[in-house]
């Protein structure tokens, strides 16, 4: 369900939930449940968060950094989920429709994919150093995955009645791949998109714990180092909040660039 | 653009067949698939021709190989033996000079009624020439007021429409036809079989019709034939000589419908 449809129809029960976690949180600090170097109250949350945001540089140590840090983050995301796409699709929807392909990387893949992420974190800073090389790195591996394997199986499950209607309209295999491969397999293209790009965001932060000097990730670590448990709230509040914008952006983006995404998702 | 009928391309045209060639020859074909290691064969020895501009009805039980003869016919399906010729040149793949009309919905679930008429005659016409075809064979079918509804939201009879009217649109020399109303409820059924009369006396093509009903075989075909099963070959042709239009109540339909029902149903 589109989210712009979902927040008209549902009014604000989405928010219901949000709303009642920063309900705990207000009670659990303000009767002092929870210790405040465990978890800082909302309003050192929030004066943390604005000063991150808005503050001038150099005011205190983290002012002003936030759109330095999320450029520098967005980047990342971005070129590893690009590289994860342009890789993923292709080989997806080659080993959903020939078997031959299938057979001869489809073992490999599967066996990679039984890997974690982070046992790839050490390879990849011996490979790459410390930087954007090897944050790309985690980040596209992580997010080929699901979308490889979504598009696959879209393009496996393709009605073959829909293939033979194409055909026998004089629709040939090039142009099927765009006019009937790619809009059928649509759905599972879209969900494996959204997977990879969530994954995307969670590999960033392991790529950006090896010691980049900016970044969401990098505040986060940063700020464990120095104690700020406040700081590393609010990179976690903006990681989630990021996530969550790019994936509905994903959403509108495919669907306005897709009429197989506008109409069948 | 060159027109079509124009006297140089005659010269660079591939030799046309003799005029006499029929619309579709089907020549000792057969078919058979390997079940558990045993070769069944579903069609054998199956041979016969339908002219230019006829209205031949497949007529059969269910499971008796008229639809892998359909496949093979459209090119979606090798044969095992013997060939299929359209207009005297031999089938080898599928193509549009042989549309198909589908029993299942068979439509591009993402485009609309227009856009799913209009996507074969892509790579032929652009822009407003596209446009006004698509937009006469909407009309055609009645789909007018429904041009940008998407199949989803169509009822199983218009949806048959859709299927019809973008096969038609791409002129195929041979219209194949599998079963297409056998889905539609009785009254819809009636009103496609008139649509599709109507369509055929106005376009003239050859048409191949499959089903299994026998009303249906005599309300549409200028000749039935009947098939046998395992394997299926053509048993018997039927000349339907009824005058058209053809009503299901009258007495010599009754009449034709008893006697090719007696013979055909023991």
């Amino acid at each position: 369900m589109p989210f712009m449809n979902g927040s008209r129809r549902w009014g604000l029960l989405p928010w219901v939930l949000p709303a009642l976690l920063v309900l705990a949180w207000c009670a659990a600090s303000a009767w002092h449940l929870v210790p405040a170097y465990l978890l800082p109250s909302p309003r050192r949350i929030v004066a943390s968060a604005y000063g991150y945001i808005f503050g001038a540089p150099g005011e205190a140590p983290y002012a002003g950094r936030f759109l330095g840090d999320l450029r520098a983050s967005l980047w990342r995301v971005l070129l590893g989920f690009g590289l994860a796409v342009l890789l993923g699709l292709p080989m997806g929807l080659l080993s959903g429709r020939t078997a031959v392909f299938q057979k001869i990387v489809g073992n490999t893949i599967h066996a990679a994919r039984a890997v974690p992420g982070i046992a790839w974190l050490p390879l990849a800073l011996v490979w790459f150093g410390i930087g954007l090389p090897a944050t790309v790195f985690l980040v596209s591996l992580a997010a080929f995955f699901p979308i490889y394997l979504n598009t696959a199986g879209g393009a496996r499950q393709i009605d073959p009645l829909l293939y033979q209607s194409g055909a026998m309209m004089g629709i040939g295999r090039l142009r099927g791949v765009f006019a009937i491969l790619i809009p059928a397999a649509m759905p599972q293209i879209v969900t494996g998109l959204r997977l990879g790009l969530g994954i995307a965001w969670a590999y960033l932060v392991l790529g950006e714990l090896t010691g980049v000097p900016d970044g969401l990730g990098a505040i986060i670590m940063d700020a464990r180092m120095l104690g700020r448990i406040d700081m590393i709230m609010v990179g976690i509040i903006v990681i989630a909040v990021m996530g969550r914008l790019s994936d509905d952006l994903l959403q509108v983006l495919l669907k306005l660039a897709f009429k197989s995404a506008r109409r069948m998702a | 653009m060159i027109p079509k009928n124009d006297a140089r391309l005659k010269l660079i045209a591939p030799p046309a067949a003799p005029a006499a060639a029929p619309a579709l020859e089907v020549v000792r074909l057969g078919k058979y698939f390997t079940l558990a290691g045993r070769d069944a064969w579903v069609l054998q020895e199956l041979e016969f021709t339908i002219q230019p501009g006829e209205l031949v009805c497949l007529l059969g039980p269910s499971g008796c190989g008229k639809s892998t003869l359909l496949k093979i016919i459209a090119g979606f399906l090798p044969p095992s033996s013997g060939r299929v010729c359209v207009h005297g040149r031999p089938v080898t793949r599928p193509g549009a000079d042989r549309g198909v009309v589908f029993q299942e919905d068979a439509l591009f679930p993402w485009l609309t009624v227009a856009e799913n008429i209009g996507l074969g005659l892509k790579t032929r016409l652009s822009g407003r020439n596209l446009r006004r075809e698509v937009d006469r064979f909407v009309e055609m079918v009645g789909l007018g007021p429904y041009r940008r509804y998407l199949p989803r939201q169509l009822s199983g009879g218009m949806k048959q429409r859709v299927a019809l009217a973008r096969v038609l649109i791409l002129k195929p020399q041979v219209l194949l036809m599998d079963e297409p109303f056998g889905a539609l409820d009785a009254q819809t059924r009636e009103g496609m079989q008139q649509l599709l009369l109507g369509l055929w006396q106005d376009l003239g093509h050859t048409i191949l019709f499959v089903t299994h009903d026998i009303a249906e075989a005599i309300m549409l075909a200028d000749r039935i034939l009947v098939l046998d099963r395992h394997p299926a070959r053509v048993a018997r042709t039927v000349a339907v000589r009824l005058p058209r239009p053809r009503k299901t109540e009258s007495d010599v339909f009754h009449h034709f419908y008893k006697q090719l029902r007696s013979e055909l149903v023991p």
